[in-house]
């Protein structure tokens, strides 16, 4: 207990004064935590302090990212060509930065880490992570071993204590095998927390299902995804007459795209899981991140970043209700071998206000993600994004999950919403538009397999082939 | 020393060796004191406790005579805020109770005298109330049957040592003596004497409350038996067997060296029922009395 209590200071002092961290001494603090879970079955007391940070307290809040702006800020000044350029342009001294000066540095955008990346190494390069470029072009991101050490460390601190792994949980992690770093951080976090992986990848959906009701070795009581592969987990498993006593799942951890409450509804009521963790994660800006509560907030990690949210047309910090894109500094020492400042995500975000009432009341938030800024429909009656479109359309009953579809603007300015399915047609899916609110217009059309694909690509298509259903190769005389 | 001066001090010795354990596990019974987000007692705790049994001695000795009692006030009015916060939840309240108990402890020594029935009746309540609070912390905070039996093995070498090789138990005690806030329990009544020091008190009732926690009810009676016999039985009678049968009564009987040996092959018998229950595995607390609707 006196050695807990001294790493856990150790551990503080370095989060406090910015000094690099001993992943041995967090991956320590991993085993206190099993062991405090084996004796008590729970942590103790004023956890959350520990695992969210002492941020109820807004002055608190602002001091502490203040000085953790300044101390990244100066070590990219030191070790980044490209952010150097940046202060120097923008006239910012790193050193005495606040969170109003650091406005006046232009924000990070995607295509200046695919052209500028060399400029941005900061630390010897171990892994290579690439986005999956449903967005367009693929980043690439390097990554430390410090940071491929410390992240599942911190992960699985935190996972641990908020009970949302449990040593002897096995997570069937259907990620796609190119999120390298996902991939990686979740296998170790897994190994730390005494929880064993099957890591399966996007394999076709019915070889995803045969491993979730095997019964040899571990049994998947965790399933990682997503959204657009769970969906089609949940159509087959419908098809298959399968249903949650089949299965031995408790949790659900999906981010990377937009999960509608119809499709989280139907998760729940056919994997049997309790808890659906709607997580945020840009590869570019790990291990900060969000977490969704049970009020649908995102809440993001103030330990890691500082976000800010930018108004889509001003270009200023956008108030109350206004909509804005997310905008990210991961801090140092988190983020060591490519970190970024500002880093533009362009995901859209509501702001919200600073009292909540939920579970993480605690941690200031924002509403989740509501699409990519360039997707974002400004139809003559507001604007529409991705999440409202995808959440209407997977109310229609019958609806194969996940919802393909293309929307735009129609000349009158209305919302055109164009349906891959069968079976639907165009006035249910106007009517479903017009329950929420949105005047829209509608197509339906049939598409194959690979056309539906092209017609409207999502992660689930990141498809891994195996030769287990696959017809076999014709046999060469 | 009479036989009713013997009667005298195995009795009352008796009585404080079991009703301080008996205490501690009623309080175990029936309160949760807090604990931190992340830690469990472990082994390298136990070297710890037993590098400050080692230290405090010197520590003590090193002090001037009238820093001791301001030393010790200072720990037990700490020992007892800690301890007694789940039971008295309201700061001011709680912090008014330890107070007055010291006031109580102080005002018998200054007024009455340091061999006054009052200041000791005080004093030993203030002592049991400390090991009560200190052995909770601990056995709550995930120490284990295993734990206490090697810590107590450990003392019966140091105490041994201390007593035999190195006089230095010998000089604590006479150190402390005449001074408010000793870290003993006892009663002295006129020509009688009997007095048990906070350190083997803290010591049974470790091993009782441990021994409730991994074993429960018979784990406790073994060790109950263990303290009444070992713990203050044999300590207090073996000066005057010693002194029958070889015609020398020596100055003091280390009462670990006695009881932690006892207390080691206790939890070696213990140890065969299975593995110690862990705090998850206890039976809830009863719900505390809900106030009657006016």
């Amino acid at each position: 207990m006196l050695e807990t209590g001294v790493r856990q200071v150790r551990v503080a002092m370095a989060m406090v004064f910015g000094r690099r961290m001993n992943p041995r001494l967090v991956e320590r603090l991993v085993d206190d935590a099993l062991a405090t879970l084996h004796e008590f079955g729970s942590p103790g007391e004023d956890v959350e302090q520990l695992v969210d940070g002492p941020f109820s307290d807004p002055n608190e809040r602002r001091d502490l990212q203040t000085r953790a702006l300044r101390r990244t800020a100066r070590r990219l000044r030191d070790k980044s060509a490209f952010y150097r350029e940046r202060f120097a342009a923008a006239g910012v001294d790193p050193a005495e930065l606040t969170l109003e000066s650091l406005r006046k540095v232009p924000v990070t955008l995607k295509d200046d880490i695919v052209t500028r990346g060399a400029d941005m190494m900061c630390a010897d390069p171990y892994l290579s992570t690439q986005t999956t470029g449903t967005t367009g072009t693929p980043t690439r991101v390097w990554l430390s071993r410090y940071e491929i050490e410390l992240w599942p460390a911190l992960i699985a601190l935190s996972m641990l204590l908020r009970g949302e792994v449990r040593p002897g949980d096995c997570m069937q992690i259907n990620l796609s095998s190119r999120a390298t770093a996902a991939v990686q951080e979740d296998v170790e976090l897994l190994r730390l927390a005494n929880a064993s992986a099957r890591l399966v990848g996007q394999v076709p959906p019915d070889e995803s299902l045969d491993q979730l009701l095997d019964r040899t070795g571990a049994v998947p009581t965790l399933l990682s995804g997503y959204p657009s592969y769970i969906g089609q987990l949940v159509t087959a498993a419908r098809r298959r007459g399968l249903g949650p006593d089949d299965f031995r799942l408790r949790s659900l951890f999906v981010g990377g795209e937009v999960l509608s409450p119809t499709l989280a509804d139907a998760a729940r009521d056919t994997f049997g899981v309790r808890q659906i963790n709607d997580n945020y994660g840009v590869t570019e800006l790990l291990p900060a991140g969000g977490r969704t509560c049970d009020g649908g907030h995102l809440h993001l990690d103030l330990n890691m970043g500082y976000s800010e949210v930018i108004g889509l047309d001003s270009g200023e910090p956008a108030g109350v209700g206004e909509l804005g894109t997310l905008v990210v500094t991961p801090f140092y020492p988190y983020r060591e071998c490519m970190p970024v400042l500002r880093y533009d995500t362009r995901d859209v975000v509501r702001v919200l206000p600073e009292e909540l009432d939920c579970e993480l009341a605690g941690v200031p938030a924002v509403s989740k993600i509501l699409g990519k800024e360039s997707r974002m429909l400004r139809t003559s009656a507001g604007i529409v994004g991705t999440r409202e479109v995808v959440e209407t359309l997977d109310t229609l009953p019958g609806i194969e999950w996940p919802s393909r579809f293309r929307a735009g603007v129609a000349d009158d300015g209305r919302l055109h919403v164009v349906l891959a399915a069968s079976g639907q047609s165009p006035s249910d899916v106007v009517k479903a538009f017009a329950d929420r609110d949105i005047d829209a217009t509608a197509e339906v059309v049939e598409l194959s397999d690979d056309e539906v694909r092209r017609f409207c690509p999502l992660r689930c298509d990141l498809r891994e082939e195996t030769f287990t259903r696959a017809p076999a190769p014709k046999e060469t005389p | 020393m009479s036989t009713g001066q013997q009667i005298y001090q195995t009795g009352v010795t008796l009585a404080i060796a079991v009703a301080v354990p008996a205490g501690a596990v009623f309080y175990f019974r029936r309160v949760r004191v807090p604990r931190p987000p992340v830690g469990t007692f472990n082994g390298r705790d136990i070297l710890v406790m037993m590098g400050f049994v080692l230290a405090l001695p010197f520590v003590y000795l090193a002090l001037p005579g009238w820093a001791l009692p301001a030393v010790l006030a200072l720990v037990f009015s700490g020992g007892l805020t800690v301890g007694y916060q789940p039971v008295v939840d309201r700061t001011p309240v709680r912090w008014a109770i330890i107070l007055s108990l010291l006031a109580v402890d102080l005002a018998g020594h200054q007024l009455l005298g340091s061999d006054s029935p009052v200041y000791w009746i005080a004093n030993s309540v203030v002592v049991g109330m400390i090991v009560v609070s200190a052995t909770n912390l601990n056995v709550q905070g995930g120490m284990r049957l295993r734990h206490i039996a090697w810590f107590v093995l450990a003392l019966a070498v140091y105490d041994l040592t201390f007593a035999t090789v190195i006089p230095l138990t010998q000089k604590l005690a006479e150190a402390i003596q005449g001074y408010p806030f000793a870290p003993s329990a006892g009663l002295r009544v006129g020509g009688y004497s009997a007095v048990i020091g906070m350190g083997d008190l803290l010591a049974y009732a470790l091993y009782s409350t441990a021994s409730y926690k991994a074993y429960g009810r018979s784990g406790l009676r073994l060790a109950i038996v263990l303290v009444a016999v070992f713990g203050a039985i044999l300590p207090t009678l073996a000066p005057p067997v010693i002194d029958a049968v070889t015609g020398h009564r020596p100055e003091l009987i280390p009462a670990q060296v006695l009881f932690g040996p006892a207390a080691f092959v206790g939890y070696l018998a213990l140890r065969r029922r299975g593995p110690e229950r862990r705090m998850v595995e206890l039976p809830p607390l009863p719900a505390a009395p809900v106030p009657a609707a006016a």
